[in-house]
């Protein structure tokens, strides 16, 4: 079984640091704690700063002695992670995970990641192979990646999503709710509202 | 034969299956043993053998045994290793790799505090109910508990490392014995089990029979594991690769060409040499004639080389209206090359098809053949000895091997798939000539000898019994010598000069492949202080050869192909051999023998 009352206090120990750290966790829904979305800030001085990346979180039963399952929601062009599906490849994901981490620390080390690709080690070939053989072309691809899908919408959604949670609204609601209505704030508080 | 016949030839269990091969005529030759070179290790051996190495090590570097164990899980229960990597680069380094921890805290003097805060479940939780592992990470019991079962279930029961991030260190074994059974005494039972067949799946001189249904026993070698082995069970294989005893065929060749007899790639090959579907109806047609028009049955003719649908109007070197373009004398080529390939396996394939099958009928033939013995034995005649008969028979059935997997062999030293930028043409026919002449010498006497033991010789009188006699006895020896011969051909004159040293190739033994003894641990007695190995076998019974060596051939009872029962050591020894208290009692389980 799931460790929720630790999940619990890990989820609290890391809002306390939003500020700090920059890295949010979340439930997907109320529904569960075992399915959670973490967000990370792109590292500055990386074609991947001024975005925001989503990763959806998965916690297996045996959480946390077995490693939680990541996945990047939002595209990105890193030699690590794959550019189809969002897969990443970390060893503390995988075999050296130690149930003395915590999924911030988890996602502080994707977050390193990020600023210090692996490319010997590649979870997508063709990144690889380009950031190997045509460094330049890579670090525009990524920057254009980061633009187009972890900009301007989706921070705009972030701000948007904080405003109702401070009046109030369950995160994962408003972020639906906004969602649903394609981003419009007034429309998504009348929803909110209404049911 | 004296030149060819080193120390190496004979080794001294009593268990050989071919007991008594030499007889008088070829002069008997006891030769200083070196000791038995493989053990069986079954069920009930197994700890006493991992506690064997694992004493040694405990006594050398003074640690408990569980620490041992990981020393020795980490070098693969290679203890030499273990002893080299510590001269090498000394203690500290040797546990530090391998995850041992041996350090002293301070902090167990002070009272502890009580309670502690776990930072796994971030609870504080009474000091009682936490655990401190040796690299001093402390943690409650039920977060130990959770990691643990999580491991085992996992497979990795023999390196649990410590929850603490980065933490190399591998937990004591008796924390998680003691702390999984208390909630799952079903898995602390597996746990020891995996810690304890850990000594024969992490070991590289030790493999587990490869018998279906499996036997339950293992293996262990003292030195080269490019040998052939027989277990106690019977079966018969080869140590490096586990499948069936496949000499002079390297693994990697035997491999190749069991995979290359499954598969029907050959088969398939066959029909796309011989046959093309017809463009209209792709039914295969098989090519009938010399000129490259075909017709189908359907009554569409086509050009063989591009399968492509023509007119019949046709000559030898063109069809009216008809072009094939560039590829006509490529695809030629590539179907004269798939054919010469296929011929060419086909031809090894038939030989060493042949004398797998003579050698299947092994059984069935030493049945009549004994047969004929028992009628000779009965009549009143001054020939006793009829140990030539079985030494003549098993030496038949020895070099039948030799013989059939001699073939694939052949098939891939002299064919392109593995040696083609290894040796010039020249070199590799010069060197297949010879090859060919030493298996044609070695096949055709081979065939004598099965002519002559065949022969009906119990109706035989007195002097042509004798007169078969000596052929047996001069062809047995004429085929071990060529045996060996052609193994020392291929170690030193075919795969020697070679840059690929991946084909190793275990060595020719004249009696046969050795059959693993069993094995027995050195007792309480004679404590190893000096560090030093202990001496392979001391403590075992005498060795059941050494026994006999004094002794000659001839008072061997004859018919009795292999002596089964003779000098065999007992499974287990008697407790009460031990003598004194405190010594390690073998029998009970490592933690029983730690509490006392
Ligand atoms: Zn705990
Ligand atoms: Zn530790
Ligand atoms: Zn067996
Ligand atoms: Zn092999
Ligand atoms: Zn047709
Ligand atoms: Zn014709
Ligand atoms: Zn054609």
């Amino acid at each position: 079984m799931i460790d929720f009352a630790r999940v619990q206090k890990e989820l609290q120990e890391c809002s306390k640091d939003v500020e700090g750290s920059g890295i949010r966790v979340a439930p997907k829904s109320d529904a569960t704690l075992a399915r959670l979305v973490g967000t990370i800030p792109g590292p500055i001085g990386t074609p991947y700063e001024g975005g925001t990346f989503q990763i959806d979180i998965t916690l297996p039963d045996g959480y946390p002695f077995e490693p939680p399952k990541m996945q990047f929601s939002t595209k990105v062009w890193h030699p690590n992670i794959s550019s189809q599906s969002g897969a990443i490849c970390l060893d503390i994901l995988k075999d050296q995970w130690s149930p003395a981490l915590t999924l911030k620390t988890a996602l502080l080390s994707v977050q390193a990641l990020l600023s210090a690709p692996q490319p010997d080690d590649p979870q997508d070939a063709v990144v690889a192979q380009q950031y190997i053989k045509q460094h330049q072309t890579f670090v525009s691809t990524a920057q254009y990646w980061t633009e187009t899908f972890a900009k301007a919408s989706s921070r705009g959604i972030e701000e948007k999503v904080q405003k109702l949670v401070e009046m109030g609204f369950p995160e994962a609601q408003a972020r639906s709710s906004l969602e649903s209505v394609g981003g419009d704030e007034n429309l998504a508080l009348e929803k909110l509202c209404s049911g | 034969m004296e030149d060819f016949l080193s120390d190496d030839d004979y080794y001294d269990s009593g268990r050989d299956s071919l007991d008594g091969l030499e007889n008088e005529d070829s002069g008997p030759q006891w030769v200083p043993s070196k000791g038995p070179t493989c053990k069986v290790i079954t069920k009930e051996s197994l700890l006493a053998a991992q506690r064997e190495d694992l004493r040694r090590v405990m006594e050398l570097l003074s640690l408990r045994e569980h620490h041992a164990r990981t020393l020795l899980i980490h070098h693969r229960w290679d203890v030499e290793k273990l002893f080299a990597v510590l001269v090498e680069k000394g203690k500290a380094c040797l546990f530090k790799e391998a995850g041992v921890s041996i350090v002293e805290h301070r902090d167990l003097d002070a009272p502890p505090p009580p309670t502690v805060m776990c930072d796994i479940c971030i609870e504080d939780v009474p000091s009682g109910e936490t655990t401190k592992m040796e690299c001093g990470h402390c943690f409650c019991n039920s977060c130990w508990t959770e990691h643990f079962i999580v491991k085992i279930n996992d497979g990795q029961s023999k390196r649990i490392k410590c929850m603490a991030h980065k933490c190399n260190a591998i937990c004591d074994e008796s924390v998680v014995r003691n702390l999984v059974s208390k909630t799952n005494p079903d898995l602390a039972e597996k746990f020891d089990r995996f810690l304890l067949e850990s000594y024969i799946e992490d070991n590289k001189r030790v493999k587990w029979c490869p018998s279906t249904p499996h036997c339950g026993n293992a293996i262990r070698i003292e030195d080269d594991q490019f040998c052939e082995v027989e277990c106690s069970c019977g079966s018969q294989f080869c140590f490096s690769c586990s499948s069936e005893a496949h000499s002079p065929c390297s693994c990697l060749m035997w491999e190749l060409w069991v995979k290359k007899c499954r598969d029907e790639s050959e088969t398939v090959n066959w029909i796309t040499v011989h046959t093309k579907s017809c463009p209209k109806c792709h039914k295969p047609v098989e090519k009938n004639g010399g000129c490259n028009l075909v017709s189908c049955i359907c009554g569409q003719a086509f050009c063989w080389l591009c399968g492509g649908a023509t007119g019949r109007d046709h000559t030898w070197s063109s069809i009216a209206g008809h072009s094939c373009g560039r590829y006509k004398a490529d695809r030629e080529k590539k179907a004269e090359r798939a054919k010469r390939d296929l011929y060419r396996y086909m031809h090894y394939h038939n030989r060493y098809k042949a004398h797998t099958d003579s050698f299947k009928l092994e059984s069935k033939l030493k049945g009549t053949i004994q047969e004929k013995v028992s009628i000779l034995e009965e009549k009143e005649s001054k020939l006793r000895d009829f140990s030539w008969v079985n030494n003549g028979l098993n030496r038949l059935f020895r070099s039948r091997r030799v013989l059939s997997y001699s073939y694939p062999f052949a098939f891939y030293m002299f064919g392109d798939e593995l040696f083609k930028d290894e040796m010039t043409n020249e070199e590799r026919e010069i060197k297949q000539n010879l090859f060919e002449d030493q298996q044609q010498q070695l096949e055709a006497n081979v065939e004598k000898l099965s002519k002559f033991l065949e022969a009906p010789f119990n109706q035989y009188d007195v002097d042509k019994v004798m007169e078969t006699r000596m052929q047996v006895i001069n062809l047995s020896g004429i085929t071990d010598t060529l045996c060996q011969k052609m193994y020392e051909c291929i170690e030193n004159d075919l795969l020697g000069p070679l840059q690929l040293g991946i084909h190793n190739i275990a060595p020719y033994r004249s009696k046969g492949i050795e059959r693993a003894s069993e094995l027995s641990v050195c007792w309480g007695d004679k404590v190893n202080n000096s560090g030093k190995p202990l001496p392979p076998h001391c403590g075992s019974t005498a060795d059941p050869l050494l026994m006999l060596g004094g002794t000659t051939e001839s008072d061997q009872p004859s018919g009795s192909g292999s002596s089964d029962e003779t000098g065999y050591a007992p499974r287990k020894r008697a407790k009460t051999n031990v003598p004194g208290g405190g010594r390690f009692d073998l029998n009970l389980p490592a933690d029983v023998v730690d509490r006392n």
